[in-house]
Order: structure tokens, then C-alpha cells, then sequence
């Protein structure tokens, strides 16, 4: 078992921020609120999810892990509208299932056909292992869709082009979609590539110091890089072909109230 | 062939046409004029439907323009921009790209037909390997030209499209828009262009003002 961290050990830790901190200082960059915000933020956040996970543990009930499984999917899908500068009003429903979508179908598959866990909604599994995949592929869903929009936006007239030589919408806007998708997946592709030569992947290091064996964390690492980046892959094609039809006028040119 | 009907059309705030008209028959030679900003280009890219009208129609062989129609005449039309795009990295996917559509698949063109084609817009064989990046302004005029030809369009909406050209590209071009079967709508300040033209309108006032009909 991991050797748990008392409250002075904790205070030890906040101490170390102060070095960041006085960067900051230094170099007079303005961000020292923010940090400290944040910080303050993080500590809130994670100190109501463990008191909140232990009693999802406990209870270790399907309905109490799946509402908390929706309340995540529900604030990604906002922090996603959010950073990809999309209406919520025009977007929220269509990303929300393309969200949802590629998370469940990705984590699914680990939990029901590689885990197997006895019982199969066992929240010690479901949770974090859903949790991983939608943290991890914020990123991706914030940059294909940003990428996708603002590409067809700033090439209007070559889009504008490819429907006057006869394409659909589908086909005129796949130049944009694998463009979005390349930049979704392509830093996903570096990571893994490095993985466990330049870094220890954040799983795998959870599960050695919770006790586990090298070998049993790694192919656990394994399994969740190849759900995390199937899931980038689903949600930023199932994300961008839901969008179309709320995007696009009946004449197929991209709405102009849909962008922040 | 193409008629503007009483057509408002604003951009950006700005009305660039209050209740404006245009008329064309088929196989008529328009060409627009009017000072930059007026709204010339819009008019063309309005006709396609790449601007939204604020009122009244626009109707394109017969066909009004509206969501149920605009794919049937975007693929009626060839539309040339100043700049034009070519949307492949090499010329010969350029000039394959709409073959590539599910509208136009089957009706790809023979080799024969592309040389053809290009020998008629004094454009060499050689140039379908080159990639679009490399091609010249008036190149890729051509190409656009080229690649309207092949997909046998007939309305043509041309904007400045000898701009780039020199005196023999720009005649070989005229030779084949100033074909009797094709409508052809132009923005254009080249003399020989507007002396080709058997119709000039200019844009006064947010109106379309016809101030020569040859007819």
C-alpha cells in the first residue's frame, strides 16, 4: 500500500509552490492570483471528490456511479463549448452525444472486455478508468473542433469552391475534418511513441505506488492509451458530422451566430 | 437565364443593393462595373448562393434559387474568382477534384479531352504534374477556366479573370467564354473584356443600371 501523506507532509508540499511563486514574482508576469486561485480550486475540487468517491466506493452502487459518470461527461462537454468557442445554446445536446458517446463506447470496451470486474459496475474501475479517457481527451475535442471551424471559416472561399464544383456538404468540408482530426490525434501519436522512455505515464505511476506490480501497471497503461486515443478519434469525427447540420444554413454556408 | 429580381443584399451591415434588377437571357455577355467595394463580387457570389439575400430572388435557368435548388445550380454554374482555387496539390488532381464528387463521378474526362482542353487555353501538357503552389497567377486563371470547360458548364460568373493574363492567354480565354452557347455574368476592368461584352450594367445608386444592350 502507498505510505499516506499526513496533513504536515501535505503542508510540505504546498511549500514547494512557493518556488513557482516567486518566478512568478521575479519575473513580475502577473499570474500570481490565478495560481493561487487555481490552487485553491484544485485543492476544493479533489479534497469533495475523495470524500464524494469514497462513499461511491462504499455504496459501490450503478445508479450513484453512472449520475457521477453523467455529472463528468456534462462538465466536460461545457469546458469543451467553452474553449473550442461554440455556443452552448446551438451545440450542447449534439456534443454532449458525441462526447458520451466515444467515452462510454472506449471505456466500455476496457471495463466489459478486458477488466471484467466482478461485479461489472464496479465504481473502483468505472469511475476512474472513464474519468481518464474524458480528462484526457479534453484536449483534443477543444482542438478538432476549433481547428474544423476556424479552418473553414478562414478558407471560405476555397469551401465555397468545392460546393460549386459539386460536392455536398460532407464532401466539401472533409478537407477541414481530417485536417481537425490530424491535429486532434497528432500529439496523442508523439506521446505514445515516448511513453515510457521520456515519461511515466500518470496511470501506471498511480498504480506502483498504490502496490502494484510493474508489470500489471503497465499493461493497464496500455489498455487506456488505446481507449484514450480511439475515443479522441470517435468524438472528433461523431463531434464535428452531429455539428454540421446545426452549423450550416439550408444553403450550406456556416452560420455566423454559431462562434463566440 | 439569370434573373436578379428585386434583390437587397447587405454585407456586413452594409447595403450593397436595395431592390435591384438584372435580367439575362441566355448566351448574353454581362459585364458589372462599378468603384471597388460597391458590391460587384457580392453580386456574382450572391448568385450562387454564397450570400444570403435580405429580400427579393434570384432565378437561374428556371430555377429560383432556394435550399432545394442551390445544389442543382451550383453545379450549373462555374464560378471564377480573382484568385481562383484549385483546392489539390498538383494541377492534375486540380483539374480531377470535381470528378471526384458523387455529382460528377462517371463523367470523368479522357486525357484526350484535358489536352484538348488545355492546348485551347494555351496551357501545356506539362503543367499536370506541376504542383499548384509552383503555378503562376494566370495559370491557375486557366485551370479554373480549364476545369469549368471540362465539367461542361454553361453560366459562367467570372470575376477579373484575365487579370493575370497576358494578350494571348486572355484572347485564348475570350475565345471560349465568348462562346454563343454560354451565359456569361463578368466583373472586369479590362477595355477588351467590356468591348467584348454585349451588355455593360453599372452599380449606381445600390441599383443595377444597364448602360449598353448591344441586342
Amino acid at each position: 500500500m502507498t505510505i499516506d501523506l499526513s496533513i504536515a507532509s501535505l503542508f510540505w508540499m504546498y511549500a514547494l509552490m512557493l518556488v513557482p511563486l516567486a518566478v512568478f514574482f521575479y519575473l513580475q508576469l502577473g499570474i500570481i492570483r490565478d495560481t493561487l486561485f487555481a490552487l485553491i480550486r484544485m485543492t476544493a475540487q479533489l479534497f469533495l471528490v475523495g470524500f464524494y468517491l469514497k462513499y461511491v466506493f462504499q455504496l459501490n452502487n450503478p445508479l450513484i456511479s453512472l449520475l457521477w459518470v453523467a455529472i463528468m461527461l456534462v462538465v466536460a462537454n461545457l469546458s469543451i463549448l467553452n474553449k473550442a468557442g461554440l455556443r452552448r445554446g446551438v451545440f450542447f445536446w449534439r456534443l454532449l452525444a458525441g462526447v458520451s458517446g466515444s467515452t462510454l463506447f472506449a471505456g466500455g470496451w476496457f471495463i466489459l472486455v478486458a477488466i471484467r470486474p466482478d461485479p461489472i459496475y464496479d465504481a473502483r474501475y468505472m469511475v476512474p478508468i472513464i474519468g481518464m479517457i474524458l480528462g484526457n481527451c479534453l484536449r483534443s475535442n477543444v482542438l478538432s473542433l476549433e481547428r474544423f471551424y476556424s479552418g473553414i471559416r478562414k478558407n471560405e472561399t476555397e469551401f465555397m469552391t468545392y460546393l460549386m464544383l459539386g460536392a455536398n456538404l460532407r464532401e466539401a468540408v472533409r478537407p477541414y475534418l481530417r485536417d481537425a482530426i490530424k491535429a486532434a490525434v497528432n500529439p496523442s501519436v508523439a506521446t505514445m511513441a515516448t511513453m515510457g522512455i521520456v515519461s511515466l505515464p500518470g496511470m501506471m505511476t498511480g498504480q506502483i505506488l498504490g502496490g502494484a506490480l510493474p508489470m500489471e501497471a503497465i499493461k493497464y497503461q496500455i489498455g487506456i492509451m488505446i481507449c484514450i486515443f480511439t475515443s479522441m478519434v470517435l468524438a472528433a469525427i461523431v463531434n464535428i458530422q452531429l455539428s454540421l447540420s446545426v452549423a450550416f444554413d439550408d444553403q450550406q454556408r456556416l452560420k455566423q451566430d454559431i462562434l463566440l | 437565364m439569370i434573373s436578379f429580381e428585386h434583390i437587397i443584399l447587405k454585407v456586413q451591415q452594409h447595403t450593397l443593393f436595395n431592390d435591384a434588377m438584372l435580367r439575362m437571357a441566355k448566351g448574353d455577355k454581362v459585364v458589372v462595373r462599378g468603384p471597388s467595394g460597391c458590391g460587384k463580387s457580392s453580386l456574382l457570389k450572391s448568385a450562387v448562393g454564397a450570400l444570403p439575400l435580405g429580400g427579393g430572388s434570384i432565378v437561374i435557368d428556371g430555377m429560383e434559387l432556394t435550399s432545394a435548388t442551390v445544389a442543382g445550380i451550383r453545379s450549373r454554374i462555374a464560378f471564377i474568382g480573382q484568385e481562383p482555387v484549385l483546392g489539390a496539390d498538383n494541377v492534375h488532381d486540380a483539374l480531377m477534384l470535381p470528378f471526384g464528387f458523387k455529382t460528377h463521378k462517371g463523367n470523368r474526362p479522357s486525357d484526350a479531352r484535358i489536352y484538348k482542353t488545355l492546348e485551347q487555353l494555351h496551357l501545356s501538357r506539362d503543367i499536370l504534374i506541376k504542383p499548384c503552389k509552383q503555378i503562376s497567377g494566370g495559370e491557375k486563371q486557366r485551370i479554373a477556366v480549364a476545369r469549368a470547360l471540362l465539367l461542361d458548364k454553361n453560366i459562367f460568373l467570372v470575376d477579373e479573370v484575365t487579370s493575370a493574363l497576358d494578350p494571348q492567354s486572355r484572347e485564348a480565354v475570350m475565345s471560349e467564354l465568348f462562346q454563343p452557347g454560354i451565359t456569361l455574368l463578368s466583373v472586369s476592368h479590362d477595355p477588351e473584356w467590356i468591348n467584348a461584352c454585349d451588355r455593360i450594367v453599372e452599380i449606381r445608386d445600390r441599383q443595377l443600371v444597364e448602360v449598353r444592350h448591344d441586342h
